[in-house]
Parts: structure tokens; C-alpha cells; sequence
């Protein structure tokens, strides 16, 4: 929402002097806060009051752009504290630590691995995050040039020392990486350098009210291509922190925090890092930094990523085909039900739980439930056997029989006519399926 | 300058549940576990109390499990095939705060043991342990509904955790924990709505019973549909804080038994080169998905692999610190 | 929208008679029925006749606390008399309620200040009540800015709009809905809204369907409470519904129990 009549109020001149045409300023005030009258009617508002009122116009989170190319990375622009109240817009990018004094090339190199391919989707490990540990120019340089020779992705450089981080900079400057961090010690040469460069500028605070305090000295410097960090490291403490972020720019419109945060995963062990890491990815930091490297390390916080950011209102589609569950042959048993994810995961843990290896076709229904689609024609005898058919059923099984799901049993004569296989009408409920695949295929 | 701290005022909080029963209470256990009670989201312990951590169960079988992944077998194959002793070494070497019993052997299509083994077996786990029980059916109602009088009853005063009760399958289950006063498990198949109700009919059989109620909002695991659970948890939660008294119950998931089902719980190494290492990839994804529901608000979780267990018991130490400003 | 039972108010003859007789049964049971029928306040008024105003109101909040833990608010145009009341209230009370005067305003926002107590203020002055919704909203920023100065929390105030009947000002009905919406916009957070139902319907015929068809129109435009009759069915069914269809609680077969009961 907008500014509220209250605070519109505040910036106007309280003379009552009826020239906007309202009898009062309060009548004013509440004029332009319900969009009824604009704020060049009054005639002696100041410049400061007109600054403030077209701030309150701009989105609650800045959208600030990591990386260049096809690898960039856009940050914030959220709307909502609970993801069932809208959606989640821009995942969390995921970073992974590499320090100067390790071999950054060799763990740079193995970077580009770090992508997943799980239940038709392609997840990727966006950002790589270059740290100044040594305290050596050359050595950072060097570090950073041979992460960025080995991976193109989206670059994080973390070092205070302005002159240290310039060297670097500059042979990486047209990644647009990140800078870490701007502190209340170094701010000035910081936004200096991100300014010249074009590059997003992290904040570092000691806590929340000297946060806010740089960042309002940063954007007084004219630059707002930030990233905030409250300068928390305890698990509760982050959680804290960046919950008041996002609730302070998305409820009160709080200037100093509209922007989007990084938060930092700092347990020795990887495995407690990645849970670490997941808690700031479930609370709204929008970039995670950890050093954790390995695949099944990174493949389950991915996977949260992905489940997290999904989009509450769009139903969640497989890929419709045919999938095999166990070890499938010839005799399998096929069943048959649509491509909307939730239902899909359920048939195949229950057909799973049957301990009889089978087939399971998803018909392409756009991702919607088996009753729903039914209803909006999208899961007709017509479109199962033109499934089945695309399937390639014919040369999978030698039988000829497929089970629909019980809510369906009105389809059995059309499939049939359609398909010319024999259909039997399962259970209602995945539930009941081991029960039917005892009685009927063991 | 200094930051305005935004706090929200709920009006209500979740109702306490307290779980087993000592000597003096009428119970054999060493102490009781109270959970609920939070009147703030999960962990902002800035904008309200969180009276009770969130605590682990680990499950156990009453019979040696026919599916566990094989990499189960070096933390719990020497105790498999005895519940007492397998319940002592989750609590005694693995740390559970509670132990859930799934009377999975009663299943008619696997053993159909007893009502009266299952009562054995419980009571048996109650003498080998002192932390509260939680006990499940065998997941068949008819069956099951043969079993919580005499489960409930051969465990009289131990003040168990009993589940499940379903909208269409509650009253045996209530009557049961009504007779033999224990606290009961109410599993609503991902729907709210459901679950409101089903807490309703609860309450309407016994109002006693509306506080003993622990919800189980029926969970997925990661990357199988967790996010529908996750959004059903935090709306339910938001209720509850805004004075929605009949979704003001503490909640529980079987964590382990889901995410153990899954592809990448369970794919070896060979099989799927690009998911890294089995083990380590399984208990990360039960620990991942259990880190999602602490978020959501889960008040008892139920676990499997005691590594991931210790991650998440870490996990809740850190978020159970202070962060009020 | 939650509602303030209106029935404990010295303009029905049984409260008037049981004010004269001290006859705490009748007011007991209107505060028991009126709360089980699930109001969340219940207004409290000692009515015109009353010959000791402030006795009558002592009298009744301590018999009414008797029974009931829910939130009383304190009914009448006599500030003394709620005053008194206010000092014997176990519970924040509400004081009901204040025009945008001047001298009003200063002596209930200071006792609201003094007692923690929410205030119904109402959208009116000493030239009456205005006619459009502009004119309603101003005074209601006039109320919200003055309560604010007195350090009484914004959203402990409730601004009555102001309805008056159906059937003698029927353009009234869609100014006092834009009201509703534009009240919501004077400050974050804003102030709460009330309506005194009844009075939409005064002097009518089917004054229930009135009543409850206006108090779910009213809901839709973001009505926080109204002063209303707990114990017409057809209302509180109406009223369970439209928090449901307004997404404020979530549905259950059994939503107007679960309403009822609170």
C-alpha cells in the first residue's frame, strides 16, 4: 500500500489554507491517500514532502541484478512474507565459498558440476563466492581470475580492503560480481569503487540500527544497487535479523531495508551448514553463502530452493510419460493417472509400496487433478489411449490391460472403445492401491 | 539510527500437550515432554515465548523392517528384531526425546499380529525406556480400531501418544484415549479444512480430549510435494496465533518414514553418480526436510537416521537461543 | 467482524426493570446467552431512565463481571458514569464513544490513555453528521490524529461511521460503505471500524434481513465490529459465512460453531 493519510499528513504545510479545493489538510491528506486528488493541487508543499511521497510509489524490495549474460542473477522485488499469501519471486541464489589460500582453481573447476537434473526439472548452484583470506592482493587476484576462468556463473568477491578488492576487480569487472561488503569503516571508497564498475554493493552492519544507518549514508551517496547483511551469524540471530528485514520493507515500507539480503552459513561441518543454510534460504535471505561443495550436499538445499519458490496458485506438473517403477518387464501391471505433481508422487509411492514393479502413465492433464481434469475434459478415454499410444504402451507390456483411478470409473467403456484394451477401474484412493495390486497382479 | 522492531500482537497461542506420565502422575516414565504452548512463529522468540523446544522421536518397528535402506542396518540391524532394545539404543546411543512405536506388524497383509502381541510389544518398550511413547497402527482402520482399546489400556496412565484418528476413522481411537487418558494423534490428508474439522468432531466426543489433540497435517517429504504441507503449517500456525482454537494444537510428521520412501533417499551412489553420495545425501535429505517443518512450525518430529536426527537436535539448539532485541 | 452484544441497554423495559429492582438474574443471563451466541464484547447501558447513571453503571459491570470474562463497552453520553465503570473493570474495556469535539474528545481520549481502554469514535460533530463519505473520513482523521496526540494507540479506536436508517436515509447506505474502506487508508496501523447494526433497519419492516444483508455488505468493505444482537441466529450465521467467503478464518464443515464458540 501506499502512503497512509496520516503520513501524507506529516508532510503537509497544516495551514488549512483550502486552496486544493479541500476544506482541510486532513481532508487533503486523506484525499491523496485514496488516489482522490494529487499532490500538485497544493501549492505550497515542500520539496522534501514531494520526495517523500514518490519514494513510497517504488516496489517494497529493490530488484538489484547479480552477474551479466546468461548467468546473471536477479535479486529481491518480494512481495509477501508467506509464500501461501502470494508466491515467492526470485529464488535464493546459492553460493558456494572458495578462499584464497585453498586450491581455487580445483574447486572452482568442479564448480560447473554442481547442476542436478531430478523429476524433470534442471536445478543449478548459481554464484561462486571468491574470498580474500590471505591478506595478499596477487594471491586474491589470482584467485578470482582462476575461479573465473573455470565457471561463468554469477561471482561474489569478498574483501574490505577497498585497494586489495580493486586489483581484483578489475580483471573480473564485466561479471558484475558482487561486492562484500561496504562497512561503516570503508563505505565511502566501496560505493566509490561499485559506482565506477557498475557493480551491486553489499552492506555490512554491526546490527539492524547500524545497518540502516549505512545504508541511508550509501544511498545518500547516490548509489542503490545494494545487498544487505545485518552483521548476524548466530542461526537465530540471522533468522531474527531477516525476518524484521523483509517484514519492515514489505509492512512499513521501511527505506533502509528495501533492498535484498545475504545471509552467510559459517558451521565447520558441511552437513550442519547446509541445514543452516536452509533455514536462511526458508526465511527470506536472497542469497545463501556456504562452503559446503559436494553433490548430495547441495542437491537437497537446491531441492528445498525449487519446493520453496514454486508458485502456490500454478498446480506443479511432471513431465507427462511413462515411468517405470522398480524393475519393470513385459507382465507389469500399468497404471494410469495425471501429470499434476502431487498426485503423480502419491500413485508412485503407493505403487511403489506394492512391491510389484510397474508402469505408471502420466497423461498430460496441465497439471491438474484427476477429478479436476476429468471434469474439464482433459482426462478423457481419447486423450488416455492417445497417451498410451505415445507411450509406446503396445511394445512395453504384452497384456493389454491398464488401471484408471477409481474417481474415473465412468471412463471404462470410452477408454476401451478408444484404446482396445481391457481397463480396470482401480481404487479411489492411491491409498488402497497395494491392497488392489495384491489381489490383482501378485 | 535506530530500527522500529516490528512485532506482531497474536492474540492466542497454541495449546500445551504433555506427553507421558512419571510415577507420581500414575505413569513408569523418568519424566514427561511438554509441547506447544509457542504464541509467536517459530523461533521469533523476539515477538513471544517458545515455551518448549521442538523435539525428535525416532521410530521403531515391531518387527525387523522388510524396506529399510540397507545403510539403516549398521546403526540399527543388531536390535532390529528386538523393540525394547532397539527403543533403549534410540534414546540411550542416538538421543531421541521420544520413541514412536509403529505397530506395523499387525498389518493383516504382513503378519496380522495381535491386538494382544501389540499391547506386549508396547509394554515392553515402556519397561525398556523412561521417555514417553508414541504409538501408531499398522495404517489399516479395521485393524487398527481393533487394536487402541488394548494397546490404550495395557498402557493405562502412561499418558502415550496415540495415533491416528481420521475424519473418517476417529471415534474407536478417541474412546480409547478417552478411557485410558492419553493424547491422541488427528491426520488430515494435506487439507486444512479437514484438519479443522476433525479437531472439532475430537472435541465434540470429549471436550477433555480437544486439549490432548496433537495435529499431523499428513507431510511430504523434499522435492515431493513438501511445500504444500509447509504452506498448510504456516497457515495453520498463523490461525492458531490469530484465535483459531481448533487449529491450535502442537503438529507432528513422520519425517522418516516419507522422506525414506524417496528416490533420492534410497538411490545408491552407482545408480545416480550425479546426486554424489547415498548415505550422506539420504540423511541430508531428511534432515532438509525436517529444517523446512521446524520453519512451518512442527512441534514433534519423527526421524529415522540418527545422523540426521543429531543435525536437526543442533539445529533446534541454535534456533531455541534468545534473539530478542 | 466481531460482534458487541447489544441487549445489556436500559432502552429495553426487562434491563430497565432489572436496573430499578437490582434484579442481577436478568442481566446475568442476557450476558451468559449473548456470550454463548458468540459475542466478544458486550455493550453495557444503563438507558435514559436511569435516575443515578453512575450507580446504574457500577452496578451493572460488577454484576455483568459476575459471569463473564469478555470485554465490556461502556455505553453512554454520560462521561462520568463511564468512568466509573472503567475503574471497575477487570479487563480493558471500551468507552463508547466520542464525537470529533473538542472538549469530548480531550476528556475520553485522556481516561482511554488513563485506562488502556479502546474508543468508539464516532464520524460526527457539533454541525451533526455529514452526509458523504469525504466529510465522515475527515472527522474521522480528525479523531485518529487527536487520539493519537493523547498517546492512545490508533488501533485501539474504533470509528462508527455512522448509519442511519434505511428508510429515511437511504443515500446514506453507500457512503457509509466507502467510509468503511477509506478509514483504512488514514494510517498504518489503521484505526477499527464499528457500526451500530441496528440502526440501518430502525423503523422498518424485515428488520433482520436488513440487519444482516448490511452487516455482510459492511464486512466486505472491511468492518471490524458492530454492535449488534448476538442472539439473532440469521445474523451470526451471516456473519460466521462472510468471515469464511472473506478468507478472514479458515472453512470448516462446522465454521458458524467454531464462530460461535470463539
Amino acid at each position: 500500500m501506499g502512503l497512509t493519510g496520516l503520513e501524507i499528513y506529516k508532510h503537509l504545510p497544516k495551514t488549512n489554507c483550502k486552496e486544493c479545493g479541500a476544506p482541510t489538510c486532513l481532508a487533503f491528506a486523506m484525499a491523496l491517500a485514496s488516489g482522490k486528488a494529487s499532490l500538485d493541487a497544493c501549492p505550497y508543499v515542500s520539496e522534501e514532502a514531494k520526495a517523500a511521497l514518490d519514494s513510497a510509489a517504488a516496489p517494497p524490495i529493490k530488484l538489484v541484478k547479480l552477474g551479466a549474460g546468461e548467468h546473471q542473477l536477479e535479486l529481491g522485488d518480494e512481495t509477501e512474507l508467506f509464500r501461501h499469501d502470494k508466491r515467492f519471486f526470485h529464488p535464493t541464489g546459492v553460493a558456494v565459498l572458495i578462499s584464497d589460500t585453498e586450491d581455487a582453481a580445483a574447486k572452482a573447476s568442479a564448480f560447473d558440476e554442481l547442476e542436478f537434473d531430478r523429476v524433470g526439472l534442471h536445478y543449478v548452484t548459481d554464484v561462486v563466492a571468491v574470498k580474500c583470506d590471505s591478506g595478499d592482493g596477487a594471491k586474491f587476484k589470482a584467485a578470482v581470475e582462476a575461479v573465473a576462468a573455470k565457471t561463468a556463473k554469477a561471482m561474489i568477491l569478498l574483501c574490505e580492503d577497498p585497494a586489495l578488492l580493486e586489483g581484483a576487480l578489475n580483471a573480473v569487472a564485466d561479471r558484475k560480481p558482487l561486492l562484500y561488503a561496504a562497512t561503516a569503516d570503508n563505505y565511502e571508497k566501496m560505493v566509490e569503487l561499485a559506482k565506477a564498475k557498475g557493480c551491486p554493493l553489499a552492506v555490512r552492519g554491526k546490527n539492524l540500527d547500524e545497518l540502516a544507518e549505512l545504508v541511508e549514508k550509501i544511498v545518500a551517496l547516490g548509489y542503490k544497487e545494494l545487498v544487505l547483511d545485518s552483521g548476524a551469524r548466530d542461526t537465530s540471530k540471522v533468522l531474527a535479523d531477516l525476518t524484521q528485514i523483509r517484514r519492515l520493507a514489505v509492512r512499513k515500507r521501511f527505506r533502509p531495508f528495501g533492498y535484498p539480503t545475504i545471509a552467510f552459513a559459517t558451521k565447520e561441518d558441511p552437513l550442519e551448514e547446509v541445514v543452516q543454510a536452509g533455514v536462511y534460504l526458508s526465511k527470506y535471505a536472497s542469497i545463501v553463502v556456504l562452503k559446503a561443495a559436494k553433490k548430495e550436499q547441495l542437491l537437497p538445499l537446491l531441492t528445498w530452493r525449487q519446493n520453496l519458490f514454486t508458485d502456490p496458485q500454478k498446480p506443479i506438473a511432471v513431465e507427462p510419460k511413462l515411468y517405470a517403477v522398480g524393475e519393470v518387464n513385459e507382465n507389469s501391471p500399468v497404471y494410469c493417472t495425471t501429470n499434476f505433481s502431487l498426485t503423480y508422487f502419491i500413485v508412485e509411492g503407493e505403487v511403489e509400496n506394492s512391491r510389484i514393479p510397474s508402469y505408471i502413465l502420466s497423461v498430460d492433464t496441465g497439471g491438474i487433478s484427476v477429478l479436476t481434469a476429468y471434469a474439464d475434459n482433459k482426462f478423457t478415454g481419447e486423450i488416455i489411449a492417445k497417451a498410451m499410444k505415445d507411450a509406446d504402451l503396445d511394445s512395453k507390456v504384452k497384456h493389454r490391460k491398464i488401471v484408471i483411478p477409481g474417481y474415473v470409473a465412468v471412463l471404462k467403456g470410452a477408454l476401451e472403445e478408444a484404446s482396445g484394451w481391457e481397463v480396470m477401474v482401480g481404487p479411489r484412493e492411491a491409498s488402497g492401491i497395494p491392497k488392489f495390486a495384491k489381489e490383482n497382479f501378485a | 539510527m535506530a530500527v522500529e522492531i516490528l512485532k506482531e500482537k497474536y492474540r492466542s497461542k497454541v495449546g500445551e500437550v504433555v506427553l507421558g506420565a512419571t510415577k507420581e502422575q500414575g505413569g513408569t516414565r523418568s519424566h514427561t515432554i511438554t509441547v506447544g504452548g509457542e504464541s509467536a512463529l517459530p523461533f521469533l522468540h523476539f515477538e513471544g515465548a517458545i515455551p518448549n523446544r521442538p523435539v525428535i522421536a525416532l521410530e521403531i518397528y515391531d518387527m525387523v523392517p522388510e524396506d529399510w535402506h540397507p545403510c539403516l542396518e549398521k546403526y540399527y540391524g543388531d536390535v532390529y528384531a528386538d523393540p525394547a532394545a532397539w527403543a533403549k539404543k534410540c534414546v540411550d546411543e542416538y538421543g531421541a526425546d521420544l520413541v514412536q512405536v509403529r505397530l506395523r506388524s499387525a498389518d493383516p497383509d504382513v503378519k496380522d499380529s495381535s491386538p494382544e502381541d501389540c499391547a506386549a510389544t508396547v509394554k515392553k518398550v515402556l519397561e525398556a525406556v523412561g521417555v514417553p511413547l508414541i504409538v501408531i497402527g499398522c495404517g489399516k482402520a479395521e485393524k487398527d480400531n481393533l487394536i487402541y482399546p488394548v494397546v490404550a489400556e495395557a498402557a493405562a496412565g502412561e499418558n502415550l501418544l496415540l495415533g491416528v484418528a481420521e475424519l473418517e476413522n476417529y471415534k474407536a481411537i478417541t474412546s480409547a484415549c478417552m478411557a485410558h487418558q492419553h493424547n491422541i494423534i488427528a491426520q488430515s490428508p494435506i487439507d486444512i479444512n479437514i484438519c479443522k474439522q476433525l479437531n472439532i468432531l475430537i472435541a465434540e466426543m470429549s471436550t477433555a480430549m480437544a486439549g490432548r489433540i496433537v495435529i499431523d497435517p499428513t507431510i511430504a517429504a523434499l522435492g515431493y510435494g513438501i511445500e504444500y504441507t509447509y504452506s498448510i503449517m504456516e497457515r495453520a500456525r498463523i490461525g492458531a496465533l490469530q484465535g483459531d482454537k481448533m487449529l491450535a494444537m502442537p503438529m507432528i510428521g513422520n519425517i522418516g518414514h516419507e522422506v525414506w520412501r524417496t528416490k533420492e533417499a534410497n538411490t545408491s551412489t552407482e545408480e545416480a553418480p550425479g546426486w554424489g553420495e547415498q548415505e550422506e545425501r539420504a540423511i541430508l535429505w531428511e534432515a532438509t526436510t525436517a529444517m523446512a517443518y521446524l520453519q512451518a512450525g512442527m512441534d514433534i518430529l519423527v526421524m529415522r537416521h540418527p545422523r540426521a536426527a543429531a543435525l536437526i537436535r543442533k539445529n533446534i539448539d541454535e534456533l531455541m537461543q534468545d534473539n530478542s532485541y | 467482524m466481531i460482534i458487541i452484544g447489544e441487549r445489556i441497554n436500559g432502552m429495553f423495559k426487562d434491563i430497565a426493570k432489572a436496573i430499578r429492582d437490582k434484579d442481577s438474574a436478568v442481566i446475568q443471563d442476557w450476558a451468559r446467552k449473548q456470550e454463548q451466541n458468540g459475542a466478544r464484547y458486550l455493550d453495557i447501558n444503563v438507558g435514559p431512565g436511569a435516575a443515578d447513571p453512575v450507580a446504574a453503571m457500577k452496578w451493572l459491570v460488577e454484576v455483568t463481571q459476575e459471569v463473564t470474562d469478555l470485554p465490556l463497552c461502556l455505553d453512554s453520553t454520560k462521561y462520568d458514569a463511564i468512568e466509573a465503570g472503567l475503574k471497575i473493570c477487570k479487563r480493558p474495556a471500551m468507552i463508547n464513544s466520542v464525537p470529533a469535539e473538542a472538549p469530548k474528545m480531550e476528556r475520553v481520549f485522556s481516561m482511554a490513555a488513563e485506562y488502556g481502554a479502546e474508543v468508539i469514535c464516532l464520524a460526527m460533530n457539533e454541525e451533526g453528521i455529514p452526509k458523504d463519505a469525504e466529510s465522515r473520513v475527515a472527522l474521522a482523521m480528525e479523531l485518529v490524529a487527536t487520539a493519537d496526540a493523547f498517546g492512545v494507540p490508533i488501533d485501539s479506536l474504533y470509528i462508527d461511521p455512522l448509519v442511519l436508517p434505511c428508510n429515511v436515509a437511504q443515500d446514506h447506505g453507500p457512503e457509509v460503505l466507502e467510509t468503511l474502506r477509506q478509514i483504512k487508508l488514514i494510517s498504518d496501523p489503521p484505526p477499527k471500524t464499528v457500526v451500530g447494526l441496528s440502526n440501518v433497519s430502525q423503523g422498518t419492516k424485515n428488520r433482520e434481513l436488513i440487519n444482516r444483508t448490511f452487516a455482510v455488505m459492511a464486512m466486505a468493505n472491511g468492518l471490524d465490529a458492530a454492535i449488534a444482537d448476538a442472539c439473532d441466529d440469521e445474523l451470526m450465521a451471516a456473519v460466521a459465512t462472510a468471515r469464511i467467503l472473506l478468507n478472514m478464518d479458515i472453512y470448516c464443515d462446522s465454521y458458524i460453531d467454531v464462530f460461535k464458540k470463539g
